[in-house]
């Protein structure tokens, strides 16, 4: 069984992950193993290196395709990471940005599925007849499906990314329908563009307009909910450089861009009224706007806010955090994105190629590699187990009621900033995270299935955590050897492990 | 010993509880290997919490927590003019023609529609009469014209505001884990901080050692997770070979409470002195609160929503709606004074708030709007109870605020610093709880 022991921490080369990748599909090839097999490639195996010194969890340099996957989407499969080992990241990042900003280049499976739901086929309007509640389950449906099964896991990444960034409360007013249309319109069309289309798109959104009270911001009487979050979380941040008086300003722009309610194959799309709109001059962190500007008032701020050099390190900051976490390289890493972000106009695909393409393994950047573990938070650990372990999911109640358990039932974070990504705002669901890995394993969750046929023929630490340490994967072998006979409860063993909850 | 098959026998003397030996099989769940996996690691030092564990203060009864906050949030908005009415003031019947609530002497008044006296001038909302006894005896006081100076009128941003406790809403930490993590206590229990639903309020955000429960009796390994409870031990235990990571102290932590509510049977719970608690969310959380207190499992800080039968925000239809919101608040609360008894709740202090009031004026849809100042309750341990604090602003035109609003003269901040004071001492650092608070004078009430 020594050729099925994983590289070594050490050991970050190529031939390596071929050849951990060709144990799993020699495995897959021996068909119907029996159990005698089975229980031998689950009996622990010796470690030839125990010298007691502490190693984190997860080793990326060990694995790094599935590194590169955990980061740059909901976790690896096994056909993506047999297609990568071949092409390697900058080829598969060009394919992945050409990704178009809806659902037309889907599988026929995923498109079958999602044109069953509503909320991808109406328009606010007409969702508004629906009850929140089932507006809400569609859209985390099409969610979890997408992220689940789409051929563009970038994308996947990157609306979750900016899902938060721009985030939206569904379950404030007509939230749902409203985001309905914003995931599609605002959130999926411009994820991989660039920041300045997604940040205009954002801001004529009737979602984020309704969200943050924009419709009640009038001449006379502004309300600098909208103008306030626009500075502080999706642009210049918390420390860009504003003042008071410069959201007072902002507001003062933005009065009168509101939703429409007045015609009827119009209504709950966005409006400028000039009737609401502060028509008097404006400045805006030092920069005069004159007065009688109408709507133009509200694209001159968004001008501003998107070329300036503080939106740029704030979105370079928050990148880099959401790929290579806090760590050492972090901070060099975000002048650098910065940089690219202000000579590219804030183009997003050129600031992830300059974060996820590079000089390591396979093309990988080396920050990437060398970035310390993130915890995923319950969204990222429910696609990822079910990615790796092959199950089929319809996205559905069920599956989502595990999610709103662990705490991240999607489109329901009330304030603005989105689901927190700190470790510590996530380590308290850990309970809900293990019934759900005991559930999906073993069929208990109503409209998801565990993989049956591949299973049983897996190595199954090799196949799940193949970036765990050898000391993790040791010991993972030995807690799960007494499940021999009981695969499921094995499996969701190592879905539970504390190693499968990082990335 | 009286009722043997109770898990805890109520002799008011402070003893152990005993166990029902009811439910066997759960609690063989996590016995064995995973008991002395437990042993194991509960000897060593937890970076994540801070403290040190000991196996011994892994069994209830052996947490010693110095008091239990119980925090009752009202959401919604809850109209503090129809809950604590001012009923000696004229303005209010103006301003309340149909809404208003009549004096308690006023005989061309049905009953139903009297308050209750407290003072002579502020009354008590017939509905909320099971509170009354807890005024009368001195148990329970009342803060009027409190609240924030969040005056958006927006549900959302006022409760951010007032559950972070701090100017900025965008901060990350609530004041109940800021309340928490302050004075690091010599309490290993890993239920220090308690929230019923489905994830930790504001209030609690950042707290370690907190959880958030459905009920004491949902959190447990499901049927298809039991059988790896042992495995689950193994897979969270630290080694020297591999080290420590927060994901693994917090998988112990979380193994930890479920050893210690594999050992309640909240099904057995009787609540004593004959108390009873209304069939409804809050009466079930506070009856679950009330059975972690009696089983000494160290609870520090519970936090409670109650958004009650309907809902706090009575922009419709208000006098039907308030009465049922008034009567489960006040059903809930005194069976749990009642449950734990005076002496029980000498280290259990309850406050009920509110993010706002609502709109002196009534609207025309029998209810009202959005509004500013409001009220808060506190019960329990450390309160001087039987008055109505804080500065009484008026109704009268020039005294209201904004668009109408009964002015905010006691910051909620102040309210809750001052209790906390009282509760913990006057060295515990109270005020850091509420950087950036105005000072004034302190109220009394604690």
């Amino acid at each position: 069984m020594s050729d099925l022991e994983p590289g070594g921490a050490d050991g970050a080369s190529r031939r390596d992950c071929l050849r951990t990748l060709g144990a799993v599909a020699g495995l897959a090839a021996l068909g119907g193993a029996g159990c005698t097999r089975v229980v031998g490639r689950l009996l622990p195996s010796r470690s030839k290196n125990d010298t007691g010194e502490e190693r984190p969890l997860l080793t990326a340099a060990a694995a790094p395709i599935a590194r590169f996957f955990d980061r740059a989407a909901f976790g690896p499969t096994r056909g993506e990471s047999r297609q990568f080992a071949q092409t390697g990241a900058a080829a598969w990042l060009d394919e992945q940005r050409g990704a178009p900003g809806d659902d037309s280049r889907e599988t026929p499976g995923l498109l079958l599925r999602l044109r069953t739901l509503d909320v991808v086929n109406l328009s606010a309007f007409d969702l508004r007849d629906f009850p929140d509640t089932a507006v809400l389950e569609q859209l985390q449906q099409a969610a979890i499906l997408r992220a689940v099964y789409s051929r563009f896991p970038l994308r996947e990444r990157l609306t979750d990314f900016w899902t938060n960034h721009f985030n939206i409360y569904a379950r404030k007013g007509y939230g749902a329908s409203f985001k309905a249309v914003d995931d599609l319109a605002v959130i999926r069309k411009h994820a991989l563009g660039t920041f300045p289309d997604l940040l205009k798109a954002s801001a004529h959104s009737p979602a984020m307009l309704s969200y943050l009270d924009n419709p009640n911001n009038r001449s006379g009487v502004a309300n600098e909910n909208y103008a306030r979050e626009l500075m502080e979380l999706h642009t210049l941040g918390v420390h860009g450089g504003y003042t008071q008086k410069d959201v007072q300003e902002v507001a003062r722009c933005l009065t009168g861009w509101t939703i429409e309610d007045r015609f009827l194959h119009r209504r709950g799309m966005f409006r400028f009224d000039p009737q609401r709109h502060d028509a008097g001059a404006k400045t805006v962190l030092g920069v005069s706007i004159p007065a009688g500007g109408g709507t133009s008032d509200g694209d001159r701020v968004l001008e501003i806010l998107a070329a300036h050099p503080s939106t740029a390190r704030f979105i370079a900051s928050k990148l880099v955090r959401g790929f290579y976490g806090e760590g050492e390289a972090s901070k060099a890493a975000t002048v650098r994105i910065a940089d690219v972000y202000s000579r590219t106009g804030g183009s997003i695909s050129a600031m992830l190629r300059a974060l996820l393409v590079g000089t390591g393994p396979y093309g990988i950047s080396s920050d990437l590699i060398a970035a310390p573990p993130v915890l995923k938070r319950p969204f990222d650990y429910l696609v990822s187990a079910v990615r790796v372990s092959e199950a089929e999911t319809d996205g559905g109640g069920p599956i989502q009621q595990h999610l709103a358990r662990m705490g991240q039932p999607l489109f329901q974070w009330p304030m603005p900033d989105g689901y927190p990504d700190r470790t510590a705002a996530w380590t308290g669901s850990l309970l809900a995270r293990w019934n759900f890995a005991a559930a999906l394993t073993t069929g208990g969750i109503e409209g998801t299935g565990p993989d049956t046929v591949w299973l049983p023929k897996t190595e199954l630490v090799s196949a799940f955590l193949p970036n765990a340490s050898r000391e993790e994967q040791t010991r993972l072998r030995s807690v799960i050897a007494p499940f021999a006979d009981r695969l499921p409860q094995a499996a969701a063993l190592l879905l539970a492990s504390p190693a499968f909850q990082w990335r | 010993m009286s009722r043997p098959s109770a898990w805890w026998s109520c002799d008011g003397a402070g003893h152990l509880p005993a166990f029902s030996t009811g439910a066997p099989t759960r609690r063989k769940l996590l016995g064995g290997a995973a008991a002395s996996a437990l042993a194991v690691w509960a000897g060593q030092h937890s970076a994540l919490a801070g403290v040190t564990l000991s196996p011994d203060a892994a069994e209830p009864g052996d947490a010693h927590p110095p008091h239990t906050l119980v925090v009752v949030f009202l959401r919604g908005g809850a109209d503090g003019l129809a809950l604590v009415p001012p009923y000696g003031e004229d303005a209010y019947h103006r301003l309340r023609p149909t809404l208003g609530l009549a004096s308690p002497k006023d005989r061309r008044a049905a009953v139903p529609a009297r308050s209750l006296d407290l003072d002579g001038f502020f009354g008590l909302h017939p509905s909320l009469a099971p509170l009354r006894p807890l005024y009368a005896e001195g148990q329970m006081g009342i803060v009027h014209a409190v609240g924030s100076p969040d005056d958006s009128h927006s549900h959302f941003e006022a409760m951010a505001a007032m559950e972070s406790g701090l100017p900025s809403a965008a901060s990350s930490e609530g004041w109940v884990a800021r309340y928490l993590s302050a004075a690091p206590p010599p309490n290993p229990s890993p239920l220090r901080g308690v929230a019923f639903g489905p994830g930790l309020p504001d209030s609690l955000r950042g707290a370690t050692h907190a959880v958030a429960l459905e009920s004491l009796a949902d959190f447990r390994l499901s049927p298809l997770a039991a059988p790896m409870a042992e495995a689950l031990a193994a897979l969270h235990a630290t080694s020297r070979s591999a080290g420590d990571d927060p994901v693994r102290r917090a998988g112990r932590n979380t193994l930890h409470v479920l050893k210690v509510l594999q050992r309640l049977d909240p099904a057995l719970y009787r609540p004593a002195h004959s108390a009873v608690y209304p069939q409804s969310e809050l009466g079930d959380g506070l009856r679950q609160t009330a059975c972690l207190i009696r089983a000494r499992v160290g609870l520090e800080a519970a936090c409670l929503d109650h958004q009650g039968p309907y809902l706090w925000d009575t922009h419709v239809a208000q006098p039907g709606v308030l009465a049922a919101q008034a009567a489960d608040l006040a059903g809930c609360l005194a069976a749990f004074a009642k449950d734990l008894g005076a002496q029980g709740m000498r280290s259990v202090t309850v406050i009920a708030m509110t993010e706002f009031g609502r709109r002196a004026q009534e609207n025309s849809g029998l209810g009202t709007d959005h509004g500013q100042g409001s009220v808060l309750f506190a019960l329990g341990g450390g309160i001087h109870g039987g008055e109505v604090y804080g500065a009484w602003p008026g109704l009268e035109p020039s005294q209201l605020e904004g668009p109408g609003d009964l002015r905010v003269t006691t910051d909620y901040r102040q309210v809750l610093a001052e209790i906390v004071a009282g509760v913990r001492g006057s060295e515990f650092p109270s005020a850091s709880l509420f950087a950036g608070m105005p000072s004034s004078k302190p109220l009394g009430i604690a």
